[in-house]
């Protein structure tokens, strides 16, 4: 049996080599991460061959690349391999990272004309603030989001509470919150006041906070950031206390994949979360629900997030004029405007919002229109040079004060002294 | 063992039996079940298979499932010739430097694969290979881990077996296709379910240098679930994680009693 099994062991693994198809011929290659679901690859996919059919001479290869940490790992690795794509969809926040490593190249070399000009210009300024450094364009915003606050209806109402008015200020998420907060017989809660996701990436939501309180985290340079501002400070002990003296969210660490859920079965009747999320709400809540700004207290604020499109190294000036050209396009109101519709991103350009598709799909939900209406108020997302280690300090930072390990001044101090350490060597 | 000590042992398996099996029976139910059932346990709720079809759909996975298995029998057939050979040489052969690249081949089990994704992807690429079947299996074909366990294997073997079968004329290829091979049976077995396993759930290694449909396994139509920016949905993800695992399951439960013969034997554990 054994000489049978290896003889036909060579002989597959001969079938396997040679049977394996060759890498497509392709002029473009695009690599593209997915982070929502409802069939945000395929749409990917029907945009580029839509592209391709009205531009016979260019062919695109998009190459789907897992989350947008594997993307970031394969452009990273194929780059270095010789073998880099010309263009790949990435978080916004990596753009100091392939700087530094090398491997990207700034759009304004392929802006010449002024219609050029005037469409890099139409992009809401809140996203390009993360697309642009030392007056180079790296990033053209795609897939964008921000955070907005999403409440229920119905529980409003129980609570006493009308149900068309959010919170507008911390002190009033503070009073509704406990009104909301309901306890069964025996003193256990049964139903929060509001849940802001802590786990994971807790700097994002934070950055709500520290934003409304005034302050930024990092300068746009990349290389100094502001932890240990006694405004962060501040914004962090208001997060913390919301569970330790107001008892209006559940303490400890509050899982973001859990969150909807929570907010679907009627555990917290407010949540902060990304408008990546809205076409899931829609679908699957319960009750009448509603979706506003977050609350503001020195200022309204929230982060921006998600990702841009980066033109890569390693190829030839035409590949790249035609990768912007597919940029352009699948910027263009049309497209974005299908974009947005599937998969919930916010637009990046006003234009956008002005064709017909979007008007009456806002009139029929106009929730979509919160977080357009929120750019207005919205600051980069946190992005410095190493950034994966300097988010990782800040988080842990973040992680020891929520869990009442440290002291929210302690832990910040700590976290500026780390990030210090590490930034000195690009300032 | 008095009877109280072994309802003890007893009760102790089970209670472990039902943690590892707790996660498997979680996943079966919320694929059999609508959405809305996710963490209500009613033995009322209705049944669905919609979960499975939405997950099939979502991805090419009749594609996938027949890439996933071309590339774990390659590997495990490259596997077993290539250390097979080595492990004959090491354990049977004196010849100089013999145990400084035995060494060498041990330390290989030290080095992270993922340490290694880099170069890889550079040697790939130089072979003219990114985006194939064959690129994905390469890197893992010389495995240290399966040389060393051969070996040992074979060092088993009483050489008064070797040398009646040289006096009955056999050459040195024929020995170990008619001793060494047949004795160490079980520990291919063993050593195949492990290999398998691994890589029928090697996930960043195929994402990274494949590109299109034809090449990719499963562990990458998987990866479309993982949608955190809007939650995930636990019903669709968990019948999608039932299907790409199930082939491995059914066949595990059955090759059980050899399987666990041969773990016993092979002392991987």
């Amino acid at each position: 049996m054994f000489a049978k099994a290896i003889k036909s062991a060579a002989l597959s693994a001969a079938v396997a080599i040679c049977g394996a198809l060759p890498a497509q011929a392709t002029d473009l290659q695009f690599y593209f991460p997915v982070a929502v679901g409802g069939g945000a690859a395929e749409t990917i996919e029907a945009l580029t061959k839509d592209y391709m059919a009205q531009n016979p001479g260019i062919s695109i290869d998009a190459v789907y690349a897992g989350s947008y940490q594997d993307t970031i790992a394969k452009v990273i690795t194929a780059a270095r391999g010789g073998n880099a794509p010309q263009l790949s969809v990435a978080l916004s926040v990596d753009m100091f990272t392939l700087i530094d490593e090398d491997l990207i190249v700034p759009f304004d070399d392929f802006i010449k004309t002024d219609e050029d000009r005037a469409w890099l210009a139409s992009f809401y300024p809140a996203f390009m603030e993360n697309s642009q450094t030392g007056g180079k364009t790296y990033g053209i915003p795609f897939q964008r989001s921000t955070p907005v606050l999403y409440w229920n209806k119905e529980a409003f109402a129980a609570a006493g509470l009308d149900p068309n008015t959010p919170p507008a200020t911390w002190e009033e998420m503070v009073e509704m919150g406990k009104k909301l907060v309901k306890k069964d017989e025996n003193g256990n809660v049964t139903q929060w006041g509001v849940r802001i996701p802590t786990s994971g990436f807790p700097y994002w939501l934070f950055q709500g906070l520290s934003t409304q309180n005034d302050v930024i985290l990092a300068n746009s340079e990349g290389n100094k950031t502001n932890f240990d501002d006694p405004k962060v400070v501040e914004a962090l002990e208001y997060l913390v206390s919301l569970s330790t003296e107001h008892g209006v969210m559940e303490p400890g660490i509050v899982e973001w994949g859990a969150t909807p859920k929570a907010f679907f079965e009627g555990q917290t009747a407010m949540m902060w979360t990304t408008t990546g999320n809205l076409t899931n709400v829609r679908k699957n809540a319960p009750f009448d629900f509603g979706v506003g700004m977050l609350p503001a207290n020195k200022r309204r604020g929230a982060p921006t997030g998600g990702g841009n499109f980066y033109l890569f190294k390693g190829t030839s000036q035409e590949q790249l004029a035609a990768a912007v050209d597919f940029i352009k396009w699948i910027t263009e109101p049309e497209q974005s405007a299908k974009w947005t519709m599937a998969t919930g991103y916010v637009a990046p350009r006003p234009a956008t919002w002005d064709t017909p598709t979007m008007q009456a799909y806002a009139a029929d939900f106009p929730a979509v229109l919160v977080a357009r209406d929120q750019l207005e108020f919205a600051v980069a997302e946190l992005s410095t040079y190493e950034n994966q280690r300097v988010t990782r300090i800040f988080n842990d930072a973040l992680a020891a004060a929520i869990t009442g390990q440290k002291d929210a001044a302690t832990a910040l101090a700590e976290a500026q002294a780390q990030a210090d350490a590490i930034l000195a060597a690009y300032r | 063992m008095s009877g109280f000590d072994k309802w003890l042992g007893h009760s102790a398996a089970l209670l472990l039996a039902l943690l590892w099996v707790l996660p498997l029976l979680f996943a079966i139910w919320t694929a059999i079940h609508p959405v809305a059932f996710e963490a209500r346990f009613q033995l009322t709720a209705p049944l669905t298979t919609e979960n499975f079809v939405k997950a099939w759909q979502a991805a090419p996975f009749a594609r996938y499932f027949l890439n996933s298995f071309i590339l774990v029998t390659s590997i495990l057939l490259a596997q077993f010739v290539l250390c097979t050979l080595a492990a004959y040489a090491f354990a049977r052969f004196r010849f100089p430097g013999r145990d400084f690249l035995f060494v060498l081949v041990l330390m290989q089990l030290l080095v992270m694969p993922d340490i290694l994704i880099v170069e890889n992807y550079k040697m790939i690429r130089a072979l003219g290979l990114v985006d194939t079947i064959a690129a994905i299996a390469l890197p893992y074909v010389a495995s240290g881990f399966g040389v060393f366990l051969i070996r040992q294997a074979f060092m088993t073997v009483p050489s008064e077996l070797d040398d009646a079968a040289r006096v009955e004329g056999a050459g040195v290829l024929q020995v170990l296709w008619r001793v060494y091979v047949p004795l160490a049976k079980p520990i291919y077995l063993a050593y195949g379910l492990v290999s398998v396993s691994h890589h029928w759930n090697n996930f960043l290694w195929p994402l990274i240098v494949t590109n299109s449909e034809e090449t990719r396994p499963v562990t990458v139509g998987l990866s479309i679930f993982a949608s955190v920016d809007s939650g995930i949905e636990w019903a669709v993800i968990n019948a999608a994680t039932l299907m790409t695992s199930g082939p491995l399951l059914v066949a595990f439960l059955l090759f059980q009693r050899q399987f666990v013969q041969s773990f016993m034997r092979a002392g991987i554990k």
